[in-house]
Protein backbone atom coordinates (compact mmCIF):
# COMPACT_ATOMS: atom_id res chain seq x y z
CA UNK A 1 0.00 0.00 0.00
CA UNK A 2 1.51 3.49 -1.17
CA UNK A 3 -0.61 6.02 0.64
CA UNK A 4 -2.82 5.28 3.69
CA UNK A 5 -4.88 7.95 4.88
CA UNK A 6 -6.43 7.22 8.23
CA UNK A 7 -9.16 9.04 9.99
CA UNK A 8 -7.62 12.33 8.83
CA UNK A 9 -9.04 16.05 10.43
CA UNK A 10 -7.97 18.80 9.08
CA UNK A 11 -8.85 22.79 9.41
CA UNK A 12 -9.00 26.17 8.19
CA UNK A 13 -8.53 28.17 11.81
CA UNK A 14 -10.80 26.67 13.52
CA UNK A 15 -13.57 25.67 10.88
CA UNK A 16 -13.35 21.67 10.44
CA UNK A 17 -13.02 20.84 6.97
CA UNK A 18 -12.65 17.31 7.13
CA UNK A 19 -13.90 15.07 9.84
CA UNK A 20 -11.85 12.27 9.78
CA UNK A 21 -11.40 10.65 6.08
CA UNK A 22 -10.06 7.77 5.70
CA UNK A 23 -8.86 6.49 2.38
CA UNK A 24 -6.01 4.74 0.74
CA UNK A 25 -4.13 4.41 -2.77
CA UNK A 26 -1.96 1.45 -4.45
CA UNK A 27 0.84 1.66 -6.33
CA UNK A 28 -0.17 2.54 -10.05
CA UNK A 29 -4.07 3.03 -9.43
CA UNK A 30 -5.73 5.61 -10.69
CA UNK A 31 -7.76 7.13 -7.56
CA UNK A 32 -10.28 9.65 -7.82
CA UNK A 33 -12.06 11.63 -5.22
CA UNK A 34 -15.47 12.99 -6.48
CA UNK A 35 -18.08 14.81 -4.59
CA UNK A 36 -20.15 18.70 -4.70
CA UNK A 37 -18.38 22.24 -4.29
CA UNK A 38 -16.71 22.53 -0.69
CA UNK A 39 -17.09 18.55 -0.27
CA UNK A 40 -13.57 18.75 0.68
CA UNK A 41 -11.54 17.41 -2.29
CA UNK A 42 -9.42 20.21 -2.71
CA UNK A 43 -8.52 19.92 1.34
CA UNK A 44 -7.50 16.62 0.81
CA UNK A 45 -5.05 17.03 -1.73
CA UNK A 46 -3.79 19.93 -0.46
CA UNK A 47 -3.32 18.16 3.08
CA UNK A 48 -1.61 15.37 1.49
CA UNK A 49 0.94 17.72 -0.38
CA UNK A 50 1.72 19.31 3.06
CA UNK A 51 1.06 22.93 1.94
CA UNK A 52 1.52 25.58 4.41
CA UNK A 53 -1.67 27.40 6.34
CA UNK A 54 -3.42 29.63 6.00
CA UNK A 55 -3.49 28.87 2.25
CA UNK A 56 -4.27 25.21 3.08
CA UNK A 57 -5.45 23.26 6.04
CA UNK A 58 -3.90 22.44 9.28
CA UNK A 59 -4.00 18.52 9.71
CA UNK A 60 -5.73 18.19 13.57
CA UNK A 61 -5.82 14.56 13.80
CA UNK A 62 -5.78 11.17 12.02
CA UNK A 63 -2.64 10.65 9.98
CA UNK A 64 -1.14 10.25 6.24
CA UNK A 65 1.50 6.99 5.36
CA UNK A 66 3.73 7.13 2.53
CA UNK A 67 4.99 3.80 2.24
CA UNK A 68 4.41 3.10 5.88
CA UNK A 69 5.58 5.91 7.07
CA UNK A 70 4.42 8.96 8.40
CA UNK A 71 4.49 12.22 6.50
CA UNK A 72 2.79 14.93 8.36
CA UNK A 73 6.07 16.07 9.89
CA UNK A 74 6.83 16.85 6.22
CA UNK A 75 7.22 20.04 4.15
CA UNK A 76 6.04 20.27 1.10
CA UNK A 77 8.71 20.98 -0.74
CA UNK A 78 10.73 17.62 0.95
CA UNK A 79 7.51 15.70 -0.60
CA UNK A 80 8.20 16.69 -3.67
CA UNK A 81 11.74 15.85 -3.49
CA UNK A 82 12.30 13.18 -1.56
CA UNK A 83 8.58 11.23 -1.72
CA UNK A 84 8.19 11.98 -5.74
CA UNK A 85 4.56 13.03 -5.48
CA UNK A 86 3.29 16.40 -6.58
CA UNK A 87 0.54 18.26 -7.23
CA UNK A 88 -1.50 20.16 -10.25
CA UNK A 89 -3.12 22.95 -8.31
CA UNK A 90 -6.32 23.98 -9.02
CA UNK A 91 -6.02 27.01 -11.47
CA UNK A 92 -3.12 26.13 -12.35
CA UNK A 93 -0.87 28.46 -10.88
CA UNK A 94 2.00 28.64 -13.59
CA UNK A 95 4.77 31.62 -13.78
CA UNK A 96 2.87 33.55 -15.35
CA UNK A 97 6.03 35.95 -15.84
CA UNK A 98 8.52 32.63 -17.37
CA UNK A 99 8.33 31.04 -20.74
CA UNK A 100 6.99 27.59 -21.56
CA UNK A 101 10.74 26.17 -21.59
CA UNK A 102 11.43 28.35 -18.52
CA UNK A 103 8.45 27.01 -16.14
CA UNK A 104 9.50 23.75 -16.90
CA UNK A 105 13.23 24.19 -16.47
CA UNK A 106 12.44 25.91 -12.90
CA UNK A 107 10.25 22.23 -11.88
CA UNK A 108 13.51 20.46 -12.46
CA UNK A 109 14.95 22.52 -9.60
CA UNK A 110 15.72 19.71 -6.83
CA UNK A 111 17.65 18.19 -9.74
CA UNK A 112 20.10 20.83 -9.94
CA UNK A 113 23.04 19.66 -12.16
CA UNK A 114 21.22 16.90 -14.53
CA UNK A 115 20.69 18.08 -18.33
CA UNK A 116 16.73 18.56 -18.27
CA UNK A 117 16.70 19.07 -22.44
CA UNK A 118 15.81 15.46 -23.26
CA UNK A 119 12.86 15.71 -20.59
CA UNK A 120 11.96 18.54 -21.73
CA UNK A 121 11.44 16.85 -25.34
CA UNK A 122 9.63 14.17 -23.55
CA UNK A 123 7.30 16.66 -22.43
CA UNK A 124 6.69 18.57 -25.71
CA UNK A 125 5.76 15.26 -27.51
CA UNK A 126 3.57 14.61 -25.24
CA UNK A 127 1.76 18.17 -25.61
CA UNK A 128 2.63 19.26 -29.24
CA UNK A 129 0.77 22.42 -28.52
CA UNK A 130 3.55 23.20 -25.78
CA UNK A 131 6.53 22.78 -28.52
CA UNK A 132 4.48 25.37 -30.78
CA UNK A 133 4.40 28.03 -27.60
CA UNK A 134 7.96 27.04 -25.86
CA UNK A 135 9.45 30.67 -25.77
CA UNK A 136 5.79 32.32 -25.35
CA UNK A 137 5.51 34.05 -21.87
CA UNK A 138 2.99 31.12 -20.23
CA UNK A 139 0.29 33.90 -19.62
CA UNK A 140 -0.31 34.30 -23.33
CA UNK A 141 -1.51 30.63 -23.29
CA UNK A 142 -5.03 29.81 -23.72
CA UNK A 143 -6.32 28.04 -20.35
CA UNK A 144 -6.24 24.41 -22.30
CA UNK A 145 -2.31 24.92 -22.59
CA UNK A 146 -1.64 26.57 -19.19
CA UNK A 147 -3.14 22.98 -18.16
CA UNK A 148 -1.11 21.14 -20.51
CA UNK A 149 1.70 23.38 -18.77
CA UNK A 150 0.79 22.76 -15.30
CA UNK A 151 0.59 18.59 -15.77
CA UNK A 152 4.11 19.15 -17.93
CA UNK A 153 5.66 20.99 -15.03
CA UNK A 154 4.55 18.92 -12.53
CA UNK A 155 5.87 15.41 -14.23
CA UNK A 156 9.24 17.56 -15.08
CA UNK A 157 9.80 17.15 -10.98
CA UNK A 158 10.42 13.15 -12.01
CA UNK A 159 7.29 12.55 -9.62
CA UNK A 160 6.01 8.90 -9.29
CA UNK A 161 2.55 9.98 -7.82
CA UNK A 162 0.83 12.84 -9.28
CA UNK A 163 -2.01 14.73 -7.78
CA UNK A 164 -4.46 16.71 -10.09
CA UNK A 165 -6.78 18.98 -8.38
CA UNK A 166 -9.68 19.41 -11.13
CA UNK A 167 -7.52 19.17 -14.19
CA UNK A 168 -11.19 19.49 -16.25
CA UNK A 169 -11.54 22.90 -15.36
CA UNK A 170 -11.90 25.43 -18.22
CA UNK A 171 -11.18 23.00 -20.74
CA UNK A 172 -12.65 22.75 -23.88
CA UNK A 173 -14.75 19.19 -23.96
CA UNK A 174 -12.18 18.23 -26.73
CA UNK A 175 -9.24 19.22 -25.31
CA UNK A 176 -10.85 17.65 -21.63
CA UNK A 177 -11.10 14.43 -23.36
CA UNK A 178 -7.55 14.97 -24.62
CA UNK A 179 -5.87 15.51 -21.14
CA UNK A 180 -7.33 12.26 -19.20
CA UNK A 181 -6.10 10.22 -22.13
CA UNK A 182 -2.82 11.94 -21.80
CA UNK A 183 -3.44 10.89 -17.68
CA UNK A 184 -4.36 7.57 -18.47
CA UNK A 185 -1.45 6.65 -20.88
CA UNK A 186 0.90 7.93 -18.10
CA UNK A 187 -0.64 5.79 -15.57
CA UNK A 188 0.02 2.56 -18.20
CA UNK A 189 3.54 3.89 -17.60
CA UNK A 190 3.64 3.29 -14.00
CA UNK A 191 2.28 6.84 -12.71
CA UNK A 192 0.41 6.58 -9.56
CA UNK A 193 -2.34 9.15 -10.23
CA UNK A 194 -5.07 10.49 -7.61
CA UNK A 195 -7.54 13.21 -9.04
CA UNK A 196 -9.96 15.03 -8.05
CA UNK A 197 -12.89 16.39 -9.95
CA UNK A 198 -16.16 18.05 -10.47
CA UNK A 199 -16.96 16.39 -13.50
CA UNK A 200 -17.69 12.76 -11.73
CA UNK A 201 -18.72 10.85 -14.94
CA UNK A 202 -15.18 11.69 -16.63
CA UNK A 203 -13.21 11.12 -13.85
CA UNK A 204 -15.07 7.71 -12.91
CA UNK A 205 -14.70 6.27 -16.70
CA UNK A 206 -10.87 6.54 -16.09
CA UNK A 207 -10.36 5.50 -12.38
CA UNK A 208 -9.93 2.15 -11.52
CA UNK A 209 -11.37 3.50 -8.03
CA UNK A 210 -13.08 6.26 -6.72
CA UNK A 211 -14.30 7.81 -3.08
CA UNK A 212 -17.42 10.49 -2.62
CA UNK A 213 -16.96 13.02 -0.57
CA UNK A 214 -19.83 15.24 1.58
CA UNK A 215 -19.48 18.11 3.23
CA UNK A 216 -15.64 16.37 4.63
CA UNK A 217 -16.62 12.90 5.19
CA UNK A 218 -16.50 9.87 2.60
CA UNK A 219 -19.84 8.74 2.12
CA UNK A 220 -18.94 5.90 -0.88
CA UNK A 221 -16.08 4.12 -2.26
CA UNK A 222 -15.55 1.30 -4.63
CA UNK A 223 -14.44 0.54 -8.08
CA UNK A 224 -14.99 3.26 -10.32
CA UNK A 225 -17.49 0.73 -12.69
CA UNK A 226 -19.59 0.07 -9.07
CA UNK A 227 -19.83 3.91 -8.46
CA UNK A 228 -20.90 4.58 -12.06
CA UNK A 229 -23.88 1.86 -11.60
CA UNK A 230 -25.15 3.53 -7.94
CA UNK A 231 -28.67 4.44 -8.40
CA UNK A 232 -27.82 7.30 -5.68
CA UNK A 233 -24.60 8.38 -7.11
CA UNK A 234 -26.14 8.14 -10.38
CA UNK A 235 -28.88 10.77 -9.16
CA UNK A 236 -26.61 13.17 -6.99
CA UNK A 237 -23.48 13.11 -9.23
CA UNK A 238 -24.07 12.07 -12.64
CA UNK A 239 -27.01 13.50 -13.69
CA UNK A 240 -29.65 10.90 -13.58
CA UNK B 1 38.79 40.21 -25.58
CA UNK B 2 35.68 42.54 -27.15
CA UNK B 3 33.31 41.54 -24.59
CA UNK B 4 35.34 42.64 -21.31
CA UNK B 5 35.39 46.38 -23.18
CA UNK B 6 32.72 47.57 -21.02
CA UNK B 7 34.32 46.17 -17.70
CA UNK B 8 37.84 47.32 -18.79
CA UNK B 9 35.50 51.19 -19.08
CA UNK B 10 34.14 50.97 -15.77
CA UNK B 11 37.41 49.96 -14.18
CA UNK B 12 39.11 53.15 -15.98
CA UNK B 13 36.33 55.40 -15.01
CA UNK B 14 36.48 53.75 -10.99
CA UNK B 15 40.65 54.38 -11.79
CA UNK B 16 40.02 57.79 -12.96
CA UNK B 17 37.93 58.99 -10.17
CA UNK B 18 40.34 58.00 -7.79
CA UNK B 19 43.15 59.29 -9.48
CA UNK B 20 41.01 62.64 -9.67
CA UNK B 21 39.92 62.88 -6.05
CA UNK B 22 43.86 62.22 -5.56
CA UNK B 23 45.12 64.95 -7.75
CA UNK B 24 42.91 67.46 -5.57
CA UNK B 25 40.87 68.23 -9.12
CA UNK B 26 37.37 67.24 -7.58
CA UNK B 27 36.40 69.53 -4.54
CA UNK B 28 35.53 68.09 -1.32
CA UNK B 29 31.87 68.67 -2.11
CA UNK B 30 31.89 66.70 -5.52
CA UNK B 31 33.59 63.89 -3.68
CA UNK B 32 31.29 63.19 -1.40
CA UNK B 33 28.41 63.34 -3.87
CA UNK B 34 30.11 60.82 -5.61
CA UNK B 35 30.44 58.24 -2.60
CA UNK B 36 27.22 58.76 -1.55
CA UNK B 37 25.82 57.89 -5.30
CA UNK B 38 27.74 54.46 -4.41
CA UNK B 39 26.02 54.31 -1.16
CA UNK B 40 22.65 54.62 -2.45
CA UNK B 41 23.42 52.40 -5.43
CA UNK B 42 24.58 49.74 -2.57
CA UNK B 43 21.50 50.20 -0.38
CA UNK B 44 18.91 50.11 -3.71
CA UNK B 45 20.53 47.26 -5.03
CA UNK B 46 20.49 45.22 -1.98
CA UNK B 47 16.75 46.56 -1.65
CA UNK B 48 16.05 45.57 -5.02
CA UNK B 49 16.43 41.82 -4.20
CA UNK B 50 13.66 41.45 -1.90
CA UNK B 51 11.24 44.14 -3.41
CA UNK B 52 12.32 43.63 -7.31
CA UNK B 53 13.09 39.54 -7.54
CA UNK B 54 11.24 38.25 -4.90
CA UNK B 55 8.28 40.36 -4.64
CA UNK B 56 8.02 40.94 -1.36
CA UNK B 57 7.32 44.96 -0.05
CA UNK B 58 9.92 45.44 2.69
CA UNK B 59 9.28 49.35 3.59
CA UNK B 60 11.94 49.34 6.75
CA UNK B 61 15.09 48.55 4.63
CA UNK B 62 17.03 51.32 6.49
CA UNK B 63 16.97 49.53 9.50
CA UNK B 64 19.22 47.57 8.33
CA UNK B 65 21.50 50.25 7.22
CA UNK B 66 21.01 51.66 10.89
CA UNK B 67 22.52 48.36 11.67
CA UNK B 68 24.92 48.04 9.88
CA UNK B 69 25.90 51.82 10.18
CA UNK B 70 26.67 51.26 14.31
CA UNK B 71 28.13 48.19 13.70
CA UNK B 72 30.35 49.02 11.66
CA UNK B 73 31.29 52.67 13.33
CA UNK B 74 31.64 50.56 16.51
CA UNK B 75 34.02 47.82 15.59
CA UNK B 76 36.38 50.44 13.56
CA UNK B 77 35.96 52.97 16.76
CA UNK B 78 37.01 49.98 18.62
CA UNK B 79 39.85 48.26 16.70
CA UNK B 80 41.63 51.59 15.51
CA UNK B 81 41.32 54.32 18.15
CA UNK B 82 41.44 54.81 21.37
CA UNK B 83 37.88 55.54 22.79
CA UNK B 84 36.29 55.70 26.34
CA UNK B 85 33.66 53.07 24.96
CA UNK B 86 36.19 50.76 24.17
CA UNK B 87 39.59 51.90 26.04
CA UNK B 88 42.60 51.32 23.84
CA UNK B 89 42.59 51.05 20.27
CA UNK B 90 42.80 47.00 19.83
CA UNK B 91 44.95 46.80 16.91
CA UNK B 92 47.52 49.44 15.66
CA UNK B 93 46.34 53.02 13.96
CA UNK B 94 48.44 51.99 11.09
CA UNK B 95 46.83 48.20 10.08
CA UNK B 96 43.35 50.60 9.53
CA UNK B 97 43.51 50.11 5.77
CA UNK B 98 44.28 46.79 5.79
CA UNK B 99 41.84 45.62 8.53
CA UNK B 100 39.11 47.90 7.41
CA UNK B 101 37.26 45.10 5.37
CA UNK B 102 36.65 43.19 8.58
CA UNK B 103 34.88 45.99 9.81
CA UNK B 104 33.09 45.98 6.59
CA UNK B 105 32.79 42.10 6.71
CA UNK B 106 31.03 42.35 10.11
CA UNK B 107 28.86 45.21 9.92
CA UNK B 108 27.08 43.21 6.72
CA UNK B 109 27.30 40.14 8.98
CA UNK B 110 25.38 41.66 11.82
CA UNK B 111 22.54 43.34 9.77
CA UNK B 112 22.69 39.91 7.83
CA UNK B 113 21.49 38.58 11.50
CA UNK B 114 19.22 41.15 11.84
CA UNK B 115 17.66 40.64 8.40
CA UNK B 116 16.25 37.11 10.48
CA UNK B 117 13.85 40.06 11.92
CA UNK B 118 11.83 39.96 8.62
CA UNK B 119 12.74 36.60 6.96
CA UNK B 120 11.18 34.27 9.75
CA UNK B 121 7.62 36.21 10.07
CA UNK B 122 7.24 36.16 6.05
CA UNK B 123 7.27 32.33 6.09
CA UNK B 124 3.61 32.95 7.44
CA UNK B 125 3.00 36.51 6.02
CA UNK B 126 2.93 38.33 2.88
CA UNK B 127 2.21 41.15 1.14
CA UNK B 128 0.93 43.70 2.65
CA UNK B 129 0.70 42.11 6.28
CA UNK B 130 4.57 41.62 5.67
CA UNK B 131 5.47 45.13 4.58
CA UNK B 132 3.96 46.37 7.88
CA UNK B 133 6.03 43.87 9.48
CA UNK B 134 9.31 45.50 7.62
CA UNK B 135 8.46 49.09 8.92
CA UNK B 136 7.80 47.91 12.72
CA UNK B 137 11.40 45.96 12.36
CA UNK B 138 12.21 49.65 10.82
CA UNK B 139 10.97 51.56 14.17
CA UNK B 140 12.09 48.39 16.81
CA UNK B 141 15.69 48.63 15.52
CA UNK B 142 15.77 52.31 16.10
CA UNK B 143 14.20 52.92 18.76
CA UNK B 144 16.44 50.32 20.39
CA UNK B 145 19.50 52.23 18.97
CA UNK B 146 18.24 55.33 19.97
CA UNK B 147 17.75 53.71 23.92
CA UNK B 148 21.28 52.87 23.97
CA UNK B 149 23.08 55.60 26.09
CA UNK B 150 26.53 53.53 25.92
CA UNK B 151 26.61 54.56 22.02
CA UNK B 152 25.50 57.95 22.65
CA UNK B 153 21.56 57.24 22.45
CA UNK B 154 19.66 60.44 20.70
CA UNK B 155 23.05 61.74 20.41
CA UNK B 156 24.28 60.00 18.07
CA UNK B 157 27.76 58.18 17.73
CA UNK B 158 31.33 59.40 16.14
CA UNK B 159 35.05 59.34 16.18
CA UNK B 160 35.10 57.48 12.51
CA UNK B 161 37.10 60.49 11.28
CA UNK B 162 39.98 59.36 13.57
CA UNK B 163 39.52 55.69 12.02
CA UNK B 164 39.54 57.68 8.65
CA UNK B 165 42.46 59.97 9.61
CA UNK B 166 44.51 57.11 10.53
CA UNK B 167 44.03 55.18 7.20
CA UNK B 168 44.81 58.85 5.57
CA UNK B 169 47.95 58.43 7.27
CA UNK B 170 49.02 55.51 6.50
CA UNK B 171 48.91 56.16 2.96
CA UNK B 172 47.33 59.29 1.79
CA UNK B 173 44.38 57.85 -1.12
CA UNK B 174 40.31 58.77 -1.14
CA UNK B 175 39.99 55.98 1.05
CA UNK B 176 36.12 55.95 1.30
CA UNK B 177 35.89 56.29 -2.42
CA UNK B 178 38.24 53.77 -2.94
CA UNK B 179 35.73 50.98 0.30
CA UNK B 180 32.62 52.59 -1.73
CA UNK B 181 34.09 51.49 -4.99
CA UNK B 182 34.85 48.02 -3.64
CA UNK B 183 31.57 47.67 -1.55
CA UNK B 184 29.06 48.38 -4.83
CA UNK B 185 31.21 45.73 -6.87
CA UNK B 186 30.73 43.34 -4.51
CA UNK B 187 27.08 44.17 -3.93
CA UNK B 188 26.53 44.02 -7.35
CA UNK B 189 28.66 40.88 -8.30
CA UNK B 190 26.83 39.07 -5.10
CA UNK B 191 23.33 39.74 -6.46
CA UNK B 192 23.88 39.10 -9.96
CA UNK B 193 25.69 35.96 -9.48
CA UNK B 194 22.78 34.97 -7.08
CA UNK B 195 20.01 35.83 -9.29
CA UNK B 196 21.54 34.08 -12.30
CA UNK B 197 22.43 30.63 -9.75
CA UNK B 198 19.61 27.60 -8.81
CA UNK B 199 18.56 30.12 -6.08
CA UNK B 200 18.00 32.76 -8.05
CA UNK B 201 15.70 30.66 -10.31
CA UNK B 202 13.86 30.10 -7.02
CA UNK B 203 13.57 33.19 -5.48
CA UNK B 204 12.06 33.98 -9.19
CA UNK B 205 9.44 31.01 -8.58
CA UNK B 206 8.88 32.27 -4.87
CA UNK B 207 7.70 35.61 -6.29
CA UNK B 208 5.68 34.16 -8.73
CA UNK B 209 3.83 31.97 -6.73
CA UNK B 210 4.85 30.43 -3.41
CA UNK B 211 2.54 27.37 -3.31
CA UNK B 212 3.73 26.77 -7.48
CA UNK B 213 7.16 26.92 -5.96
CA UNK B 214 6.65 24.77 -3.39
CA UNK B 215 5.90 21.94 -4.89
CA UNK B 216 8.10 22.13 -7.80
CA UNK B 217 10.32 21.35 -4.65
CA UNK B 218 11.63 24.90 -3.86
CA UNK B 219 12.46 25.19 -0.19
CA UNK B 220 10.71 28.35 -0.36
CA UNK B 221 11.65 29.33 3.53
CA UNK B 222 15.20 28.69 2.71
CA UNK B 223 14.71 30.69 -0.22
CA UNK B 224 13.56 33.25 1.60
CA UNK B 225 15.84 33.65 4.65
CA UNK B 226 19.20 33.57 1.66
CA UNK B 227 16.94 36.65 0.15
CA UNK B 228 16.07 38.61 3.01
CA UNK B 229 19.79 38.20 4.82
CA UNK B 230 21.75 38.89 1.89
CA UNK B 231 19.86 42.03 1.04
CA UNK B 232 19.77 43.31 4.41
CA UNK B 233 23.89 42.21 4.82
CA UNK B 234 24.01 44.56 1.99
CA UNK B 235 22.22 47.51 3.36
CA UNK B 236 24.51 46.90 6.36
CA UNK B 237 27.45 47.06 4.14
CA UNK B 238 25.96 50.71 2.74
CA UNK B 239 25.26 51.64 6.60
CA UNK B 240 28.74 51.12 7.55
CA UNK B 241 30.22 53.38 4.57
CA UNK B 242 27.84 55.90 4.97
CA UNK B 243 28.81 56.40 8.96
CA UNK B 244 32.10 56.02 7.46
CA UNK B 245 31.82 58.89 5.16
CA UNK B 246 29.97 61.35 7.57
CA UNK B 247 31.88 60.41 10.44
CA UNK B 248 29.05 60.95 12.58
CA UNK B 249 25.98 58.18 12.88
CA UNK B 250 22.77 58.93 14.34
CA UNK B 251 19.67 56.47 14.35
CA UNK B 252 17.03 59.00 12.85
CA UNK B 253 19.16 58.90 9.82
CA UNK B 254 18.03 55.81 8.81
CA UNK B 255 14.04 56.29 9.67
CA UNK B 256 11.24 55.34 7.57
CA UNK B 257 12.12 58.29 5.00
CA UNK B 258 15.41 56.72 4.53
CA UNK B 259 13.66 53.39 3.74
CA UNK B 260 11.40 55.34 1.37
CA UNK B 261 14.11 56.71 -0.51
CA UNK B 262 15.31 53.14 -1.05
CA UNK B 263 11.97 52.22 -2.14
CA UNK B 264 11.63 55.19 -4.14
CA UNK B 265 15.35 54.80 -6.55
CA UNK B 266 13.95 50.68 -6.70
CA UNK B 267 10.86 51.82 -8.33
CA UNK B 268 12.51 54.48 -10.66
CA UNK B 269 14.71 52.28 -11.90
CA UNK B 270 12.48 49.20 -12.58
CA UNK B 271 11.95 46.64 -10.23
CA UNK B 272 13.98 43.47 -11.10
CA UNK B 273 17.08 45.44 -13.01
CA UNK B 274 20.30 45.93 -11.39
CA UNK B 275 21.38 48.04 -14.15
CA UNK B 276 17.73 49.96 -14.21
CA UNK B 277 17.86 50.44 -10.18
CA UNK B 278 21.73 51.75 -10.26
CA UNK B 279 20.64 54.58 -12.90
CA UNK B 280 17.68 55.47 -10.59
CA UNK B 281 19.74 56.12 -7.49
CA UNK B 282 22.74 58.05 -9.47
CA UNK B 283 19.61 59.88 -10.81
CA UNK B 284 18.37 60.07 -7.66
CA UNK B 285 21.41 61.17 -5.85
CA UNK B 286 22.20 63.76 -8.97
CA UNK B 287 18.56 65.33 -9.07
CA UNK B 288 18.84 65.94 -4.95
CA UNK B 289 21.44 67.89 -4.81
CA UNK B 290 20.63 69.29 -8.61
CA UNK B 291 17.78 71.18 -6.84
CA UNK B 292 20.01 72.34 -4.10
CA UNK B 293 21.16 74.96 -6.83
CA UNK B 294 17.86 74.96 -9.01
CA UNK B 295 15.60 76.66 -5.74
CA UNK B 296 17.04 79.98 -5.79
CA UNK B 297 17.44 80.10 -9.24
CA UNK B 298 13.94 78.65 -9.64
CA UNK B 299 13.25 81.86 -6.25
CA UNK B 300 14.55 84.35 -8.60
CA UNK B 301 13.00 83.31 -11.77
CA UNK B 302 9.44 83.51 -10.25
CA UNK B 303 10.00 87.32 -8.13
CA UNK B 304 10.97 88.61 -11.83
CA UNK B 305 7.78 87.55 -12.93
CA UNK B 306 5.94 88.31 -10.14
CA UNK B 307 4.61 85.32 -9.49
CA UNK B 308 5.59 85.11 -5.53
CA UNK B 309 4.16 87.68 -2.92
CA UNK B 310 7.29 90.28 -2.16
CA UNK B 311 7.89 88.86 1.03
CA UNK B 312 8.11 85.34 0.24
CA UNK B 313 11.45 83.40 -0.42
CA UNK B 314 10.78 80.21 -2.16
CA UNK B 315 13.07 77.84 0.80
CA UNK B 316 15.09 74.48 0.21
CA UNK B 317 12.03 72.83 1.87
CA UNK B 318 9.94 73.21 -1.47
CA UNK B 319 12.38 70.55 -2.86
CA UNK B 320 10.63 68.20 -1.19
CA UNK B 321 7.63 69.07 -2.81
CA UNK B 322 9.37 69.02 -6.86
CA UNK B 323 10.83 65.55 -6.19
CA UNK B 324 7.60 63.24 -4.74
CA UNK B 325 6.08 65.25 -7.89
CA UNK B 326 8.64 64.09 -10.34
CA UNK B 327 7.88 61.14 -8.88
CA UNK B 328 3.97 61.33 -9.45
CA UNK B 329 4.47 61.89 -12.96
CA UNK B 330 6.91 59.60 -13.47
CA UNK B 331 4.86 56.54 -12.22
CA UNK B 332 1.71 58.18 -14.31
CA UNK B 333 3.78 58.06 -17.40
CA UNK B 334 6.26 55.54 -16.81
CA UNK B 335 4.79 53.37 -14.39
CA UNK B 336 7.85 49.97 -14.61
CA UNK B 337 10.38 52.75 -14.05
CA UNK B 338 13.45 53.17 -16.10
CA UNK B 339 13.65 50.06 -17.90
CA UNK B 340 11.33 48.03 -16.15
CA UNK B 341 12.04 44.62 -15.19
CA UNK B 342 14.80 44.44 -18.03
CA UNK B 343 18.41 44.81 -17.63
CA UNK B 344 19.90 47.25 -20.29
CA UNK B 345 21.77 44.73 -21.79
CA UNK B 346 18.26 43.29 -23.10
CA UNK B 347 16.98 46.75 -23.69
CA UNK B 348 20.32 47.70 -25.85
CA UNK B 349 20.58 43.68 -26.66
CA UNK B 350 24.37 44.61 -28.98
CA UNK B 351 25.56 45.49 -25.38
CA UNK B 352 25.92 42.10 -24.73
CA UNK B 353 28.89 42.10 -26.75
CA UNK B 354 30.79 44.35 -24.85
CA UNK B 355 30.11 43.39 -21.55
CA UNK B 356 30.61 40.55 -19.63
CA UNK B 357 29.60 39.72 -15.62
CA UNK B 358 31.16 36.37 -15.90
Amino acid sequence: MMLRVSNLKAAYGKIEALHGISFHVEKGEIVTLIGANGAGKSTTLKALMRLPPPESPSVTGGDIEFDGVSILGMEAHRIVSGLKMTLVPEGRHIFGNLTVVENLQLAAWTRKNENIGREIHHIFDMFPRLAERARQRSDTLSGGEQQMLAVGRALMTKCSVLLLDEPSMGLAPLIMYDMFRTLKRLNADGLTIIVVEQNALLALQVADRGYVLDTGEIVAEGPAEDLLRTPEIKAVYLGG
Amino acid sequence: MQRYAVNVLFCAAAVALVGLAQAGMLDKYVLTIITFMGINCIFAVSLNLVNGYMGEFSCGHGGFMCVGAYTGSLLSVAFFTNSKLFGPALFPPELAPFLFPLVLIGAGSVAALFGLIVALPSFHTRDDYLAIITIAANYIIISVVENIDAIGGPRGFSGMRRVVGAMSDVADVPWMLIWTIVGLFVCVMTIYRLMTSTYGKGISAVCQNEVAAEIMGVDTNRVKIMAFMVSSGLAGLSGALYAHVYGYVNAQAFNILKSTEGLVIVYLGGMGSISGVLLAAIAFTLLVEALRFVMPWLNDILHAANLLPAGYELSQVWKWVIIPLILILLMQFRPEGFLGNRELTQVFPRLKRWITLK
